[in-house]
C-alpha cells in the first residue's frame, strides 16, 4: 500500500517584475510505499523542495493529484505525517520541552503523563535531554536539527517527511541522525527524505525518487539503480615515484591502459573491478541525462 | 478550538519573552510618571491634564502593540519559516490566523491591564475615582487596539512590514479624525472633501466612537446603549477584518 501517491503534479511560479511564469514541476509521479525509507534524489533546482511543499499543503499545485494514505490531503491525514525542513527555523523563545509540548499539543489531544513520558523519550532518544530546559537560541545547528526532528516524530507519526535532515551536520551528528531515522524506519514508520548527501542516502533508502527538471527520471529500488550503474575498473601504479590511480570502465580499455602503463615503464600495484557508486550514477543520470529504468519508468 | 488556543498562548509567551514589550511598557510607566509633572504646571487642572495624559500612554502603548508587532504577526512566520512545522499540522490557515490574534490580543489586554494599575493608583493619589467610567475607557482602548490589529492583519497578508505600518497608522489617524472630516464635508463649497468623507466613513472605522476618554476627563454619562453599540461596531470590523485576512491567507503559497 502506497501512503503517499503524486500524479502528474505541476506547478509554476511568477517570477520577475512582468510576472513571467517558470515551470518547476512537470507532471511529477511517485509512490511512497508503507514501511520504506524513500530517498528523493535531484540537483539544485529539480523541484524537490517544490514538491515536498505541495505535498504538505504548504503551496497549491496548479493541477495533479496527492493522495495521502489513500486520500486527498485532509486534517486526518496531517494528524498522520511529520515534517522536517530543510533549515531548522523555530520558535527561538522556547525551551527544548516546551518547544516539543508545542508541537505535540498542536496535533492531538494528550494526558499529561503521557505527553511528559514521550517527551523524555524522544529527549533521551536524540541526545538532548541535557538542554531540555535551554531556549532553542542557544542551540547548535546540530542540536536543532535534531530537536526539529524530535518535533517531526513527537506524535508517532505513519509517515514522516524529512527534507535534507543532514545537511550542514558533523560526521557524528550524521551518524546519530542516520540512526534515528533506521530506528523510526523499524518501528514501522515510512521516511520519505531528501539528500544532497549521497553516501548516506545509499546506506539508508531501499528505495530511490529521482528528480530532474520538474519530472521523476527514476523510481524503484536502491538495489536496482546501482545494478544498472554497472562496474568500474580501478588500476592502481606507481610512476615517477607517485602512487595513481586510473579508472576505466570496460575489459578492452583495461588492456589498452596496462600496456601503456608497462610501456612507459610504471608499476601496476593492483587492478580493482568495483561498482559505481550512488554518487556517480547519480551525476550520470540526474545531471547527464543518462536513462535509467525503474518501476514507472 | 484547542489548536487555536495552543497557538495563542504561543504567541503571547513569544510577545512576553520580548524585550520590545518591556521597553514599551517602560515607556508607558515613564509617561504615566511625566503626567503627574505635567499636571503641577497648571494649578485648577492638574488632575485633569495628568489624567488626559496617563490614558494618552496607555492608548498610545495599546496601538503601538497592535501595530508593530501585529505587522510582523504572520510576515515573520513566514519570513523565518516557522510556519511551515506548524501549517503541515491539522491546523486550517482560520486557526493560524485566529490563534495568532488571540495571542496578541490577550497580551495587548494584560498590558492595558498592568498599565492600568499604575494608572489607577496616580487616580487615587490625585483623589480621581476609578470606577466604572474609568474602566469603560481602557475597554475602549482595548476595542480600538483590536480594530487596528484586524486592519493591520489584512494590510500584511498584501505588503511588507514598513508598508502596513505606515498604512495602518494611516487608518488610525483617519479613524480620529472621521469626525472632524465629516462635519468640514457638511458645509457649503466642500468639494471634494464630500466624496472623500464618503469613502472613509464606508470604507474605514471610525475610532472616535470607542474613545471615551471625557468620561473621566469631563465627567459625561454614561450613555451604556451607545456605548455597547460602538463595542458591537469595532468587534464587527475585527472579524471582518480577520475573515478578510483569512480570504487572502488561503491562496498564498507560504512554503
Amino acid at each position: 500500500m502506497s501512503l503517499l501517491e503524486v500524479k502528474n503534479l505541476k506547478k509554476s511560479y511568477a517570477r520577475g517584475l512582468l510576472g513571467r511564469r517558470v515551470e518547476v514541476l512537470k507532471g511529477l509521479n511517485f509512490k511512497v510505499p508503507a514501511g520504506t525509507i524513500t530517498g528523493f534524489l535531484g540537483a539544485n533546482g529539480a523541484g524537490k523542495t517544490t514538491s515536498m511543499r505541495c505535498i504538505l499543503g504548504l503551496d497549491f499545485p496548479d493541477s495533479g493529484d496527492i493522495f495521502m494514505f489513500g486520500a486527498p490531503p485532509n486534517v486526518e491525514s496531517k494528524r498522520r505525517i511529520g515534517f522536517l525542513p530543510e533549515r531548522p527555523y523555530f520558535y527561538e523563545h522556547l525551551t527544548g520541552t516546551e518547544f516539543l509540548q508545542f508541537y505535540a499539543n498542536l496535533t492531538r489531544v494528550w494526558k499529561k503523563p503521557e505527553l511528559n513520558a514521550r517527551i523524555v523519550e524522544l529527549l533521551r532518544r536524540v541526545d538532548l535531554h541535557f538542554a531540555k530546559d535551554r531556549m532553542l537560541r542557544t542551540y547548535s545547528k546540530g542540536m536543532l536539527q535534531k530537536i526539529g526532528l524530535a518535533q517531526a516524530l513527537i506524535h508517532e507519526p505513519e509517515l514522516v517527511i524529512l527534507d535534507e535532515p543532514m545537511s550542514g551536520l558533523d560526521p557524528d551528528g550524521r551518524l546519530a541522525l542516520a540512526e534515528i531515522i533506521l530506528e523510526t524506519a523499524k518501528k514501522g514508520t515510512a521516511v520519505f527524505f531528501t539528500s544532497h548527501l549521497l553516501y548516506d542516502t545509499e546506506r539508508l533508502c531501499q528505495r530511490l525518487v529521482v528528480m530532474r527538471d520538474g519530472l521523476s527520471i527514476y523510481e524503484g529500488t536502491t538495489d536496482a539503480l546501482l545494478e544498472q550503474g554497472g562496474m568500474k575498473i580501478e588500476i592502481l601504479f606507481k610512476a615517477n615515484g607517485l602512487a595513481q590511480t586510473k579508472v576505466i570502465s570496460s575489459q578492452e580499455q583495461l588492456q589498452i591502459e596496462l600496456g601503456e602503463l608497462l610501456r612507459q615503464g610504471a608499476t601496476v600495484i593492483e587492478v580493482r573491478r568495483t561498482r559505481l557508486s550512488l554518487e556517480e550514477i547519480f551525476v550520470n543520470v540526474a545531471l547527464r541525462g543518462v536513462k535509467a529504468s525503474g518501476e514507472l519508468k | 478550538m484547542r489548536a487555536v488556543w495552543v497557538l495563542a498562548m504561543n504567541t503571547y509567551r513569544e510577545v512576553i519573552r520580548d524585550r520590545i514589550l518591556y521597553a514599551l511598557v517602560l515607556f508607558a510607566v515613564f509617561l504615566i510618571g511625566v503626567s503627574l509633572a505635567l499636571g503641577q504646571l497648571s494649578f485648577a487642572e492638574q488632575a485633569r491634564i495628568s489624567a488626559n495624559f496617563g490614558l494618552s500612554a496607555i492608548h498610545l502603548s495599546a496601538v503601538i502593540l497592535a501595530i508593530f508587532v501585529g505587522s510582523n504577526l504572520v510576515y515573520k512566520e513566514i519570513e523565518k519559516k516557522t510556519i511551515l512545522t506548524i501549517l503541515v499540522r491539522p491546523i486550517s490557515r482560520l486557526q493560524f490566523i485566529l490563534g495568532k490574534s488571540l495571542g496578541l490580543s490577550m497580551l495587548i489586554a494584560t498590558m492595558v491591564l498592568g498599565l492600568a494599575t499604575i494608572l489607577g493608583l496616580v487616580f487615587f493619589g490625585l483623589g480621581l475615582p476609578v470606577d466604572l467610567k474609568f474602566g469603560l475607557v481602557l475597554v475602549g482602548l482595548l476595542a480600538e487596539a483590536l480594530v487596528l490589529l484586524g486592519v493591520t492583519l489584512v494590510f500584511s497578508m498584501i505588503t511588507k512590514p514598513l508598508l502596513v505600518v505606515c498604512f495602518s497608522l494611516g487608518v488610525f489617524l483617519i479613524g480620529h479624525w472621521q469626525n472632524s472630516l465629516n462635519h468640514f464635508a457638511q458645509k457649503e463649497g466642500a468639494g471634494i472633501l464630500r466624496p472623500i468623507s464618503w469613502v472613509v466613513n464606508n470604507f474605514l472605522p471610525n475610532l472616535e466612537r470607542v474613545n471615551w476618554k471625557d468620561l473621566v476627563l469631563y465627567e459625561q454619562p454614561l450613555a451604556l446603549w451607545t456605548k455597547a453599540t460602538a463595542l458591537g461596531y469595532c468587534v464587527s470590523w475585527f472579524f471582518l477584518c480577520l475573515c478578510v485576512a483569512t480570504l487572502i491567507f488561503k491562496g498564498k503559497d507560504v512554503g
